[in-house]
């Protein structure tokens, strides 16, 4: 937590965004990790032994909260669940619409039963990271791209009551997780890019949203508040602390001496290597990438070393060895310390 | 002819479908509406969607009522008149998703290229067989997950085993556009859709 607070670290934290990942290392399929609370905490745990990164995340897929109000998913043994058949249409009833229990909806119970796993096996020595779906995002696996996005244009009164619905699930299972043990509950709102929607719909519509859901998490006792965004996201970024984020994931398109210069004190990031270099590229790439990083912050701080966004299940194990590695063998530390937020 | 533009960029759809209809009350022809209507429209569109600005939403938007005006155009199908060659778009089994595809079919219905959407989640020898069936210039492959790249990489081979070896394959998508045209055995990889377009129109006889 020291890097979260621009504080001294003995070295650069290193949290590589690996989920379904552990099951493939462990000798499962992603069918199996995403059925089984307990063998994906199993797998997390496996993770964290071999690779010794320093956080273990307690995530199965993006589509718990969309499964769990009505949605058709389609499950392949070697690939995340996907919606086929959206839980609402552009004509649901938004203000109205039951909000899930995290203790019995679907396989949402699976994700509390990984998160009291995992802080069971680790307690207080490693960070336990929940995740759960931002209120865009939610949105869009709701209606399906591009009902949700024609509904917030055609109809942006209709479209708030639903974002605002799908916030209200996003804090009801946060604290469902935060009771379950996870120190902090990650918001994973990639829908929220501005790729996909320009900075300014962020700024009016999401970031109240977020801001709810952040203080709603922080006043529960979460440890920070992480927001991950992937893409470019170089205009939302200086927002970020505003809302209530500690942490903001930057993407590999996102270039650190920009986002430095924009943030030059203010926002623990962590990133950014490519994703699919965890699959094409060798070892030496990944380990001079991230070294390279954690170089380009050594004089800021508030750095951990991750990949731009989750590492494919299907990675070169040495891959993210040699980012791990990187941080643990790297004389470059975070000598600047700064009171943070 | 102005309006028509503006309601296309701004993502009018209803505007624009009212304009188009006036213009064809008024004598213009389809030809015309496409060529000084839709097509600066896109080129438009295309300026203002650098890499970094890329929007999704107004693209989509847009899309919707370059479609629109298309449909109302030429109600019979998707092919514009005067169409430069014949795309394909799929994206591949694995990958369900299919909203990267469908930008690109819609900027380049918007560019006079006749489009075949072969679906999504669709195997590799059901893709070539559509290519090969609608006599296909070209394929485009949108990849949003990884797990589509392993059978992104067959393609090409897939084509030339059923004698079509000379169908261009370009790739595009939040996946495939971290990695290279070498690395996935395709012709040319794209950072946004409007690039599909940039590579094609100089192959397919339009000055870039």
């Amino acid at each position: 937590m020291a890097a979260v607070r621009f504080g001294e670290t003995d070295r650069t934290p290193v949290i590589p965004q690996i989920f379904a990942h552990s099951a493939i290392l462990s000798g499962y399929n992603i069918l199996d990790y995403v059925q089984s609370g307990t063998l994906a905490a199993d797998c997390q745990i496996e993770a964290l032994r071999h690779y010794r990164y320093d956080n273990v995340f307690a995530a199965i897929d993006v589509c718990l909260e969309a499964e769990a109000i009505g949605a058709e998913l389609r499950f392949r043994p070697d690939l995340y669940p996907a919606v086929v058949t959206p839980p609402l249409t552009a004509d649901s009833d938004f203000a109205n619409l039951p909000v899930p229990d995290p203790a019995s909806a679907a396989r949402m119970p699976e994700l509390l039963a990984m998160a009291r796993k995992l802080r069971g096996e680790v307690g207080h020595e490693t960070l336990v990271t929940g995740v759960l779906q931002g209120p865009m995002t939610l949105a869009v696996l709701f209606l399906g791209p591009e009902t949700a996005l024609y509904l917030a244009a055609d109809d942006p009164d209709r479209f708030e009551l639903l974002l605002d619905y799908c916030t209200e699930i996003a804090i009801r299972f946060g604290l469902a997780q935060m009771e379950a043990g996870v120190h902090l509950p990650m918001v994973f709102e990639p829908a929220g890019c501005p790729e996909v929607v320009p900075a300014a719909f962020f700024r009016e519509l999401l970031a109240p949203r977020l801001s709810r859901i952040f203080t709603a998490f922080k006043k529960a006792g979460a440890l920070a508040n992480w927001l991950h965004i992937a893409g470019q996201t170089l205009p939302i970024l200086p927002l970020y602390s505003g809302i209530g984020a500690d942490i903001g994931n930057f993407d590999y398109c996102v270039d650190p001496q920009r986002l430095i210069q924009a943030l030059p004190k203010q926002l623990c990031v962590d990133g950014n290597i490519r994703t699919l270099a965890f699959i094409q590229d060798q070892p030496e790439q990944i380990e001079a990438e991230a070294r390279r990083l954690i170089h380009s912050f050594g004089h800021r701080g508030g750095f951990i070393l991750s990949s731009g966004c989750e590492i494919p299940p299907e990675s070169k194990p040495e891959n993210i060895e040699a980012l791990v590695r990187a941080a643990h063998r790297d004389p470059c530390q975070h000598i600047t310390a700064v009171t943070g937020s | 002819m102005e309006t028509l533009i503006d309601a296309l960029v701004t993502g009018d759809h209803k505007r624009a479908l009212a304009t188009a209809q006036a213009l064809r009350s008024q004598g213009v022809s389809v030809e015309e509406i496409v060529r000084l209507g839709i097509q600066p429209a896109m080129e438009a569109l295309d300026y203002k969607c650098t890499v970094e600005q890329f929007n999704l939403l107004e693209i989509m938007l847009a899309g919707r009522a370059v479609s629109g005006v298309a449909r109302e155009l030429f109600p019979d199908s998707s092919t514009p008149p005067d169409s430069k060659a014949t795309i394909a778009v799929a994206s591949l089994q694995g990958d369900i998703h299919d909203i990267g595809k469908h930008i690109v079919k819609m900027v380049l219905i918007g560019n006079r290229y006749r489009v075949i959407d072969c679906g999504k989640d669709v195997p590799v020898e059901a893709v070539v067989e559509q290519v090969r069936a609608e006599k296909a210039d070209a394929l485009c492959i949108s990849g949003l997950i990884t797990s589509a790249l392993p059978r992104v990489r067959l393609v090409k081979q897939a084509l030339a085993d059923a004698g079509i070896g000379h169908v261009l394959v370009l790739a595009g998508g939040a996946a495939l556009k971290q990695s290279t045209a070498a690395a996935l055995k395709v012709d040319y990889v794209g950072q946004t859709a409007f690039d599909a377009v940039k590579y094609l129109d100089p192959i397919f006889g339009v000055k870039p």
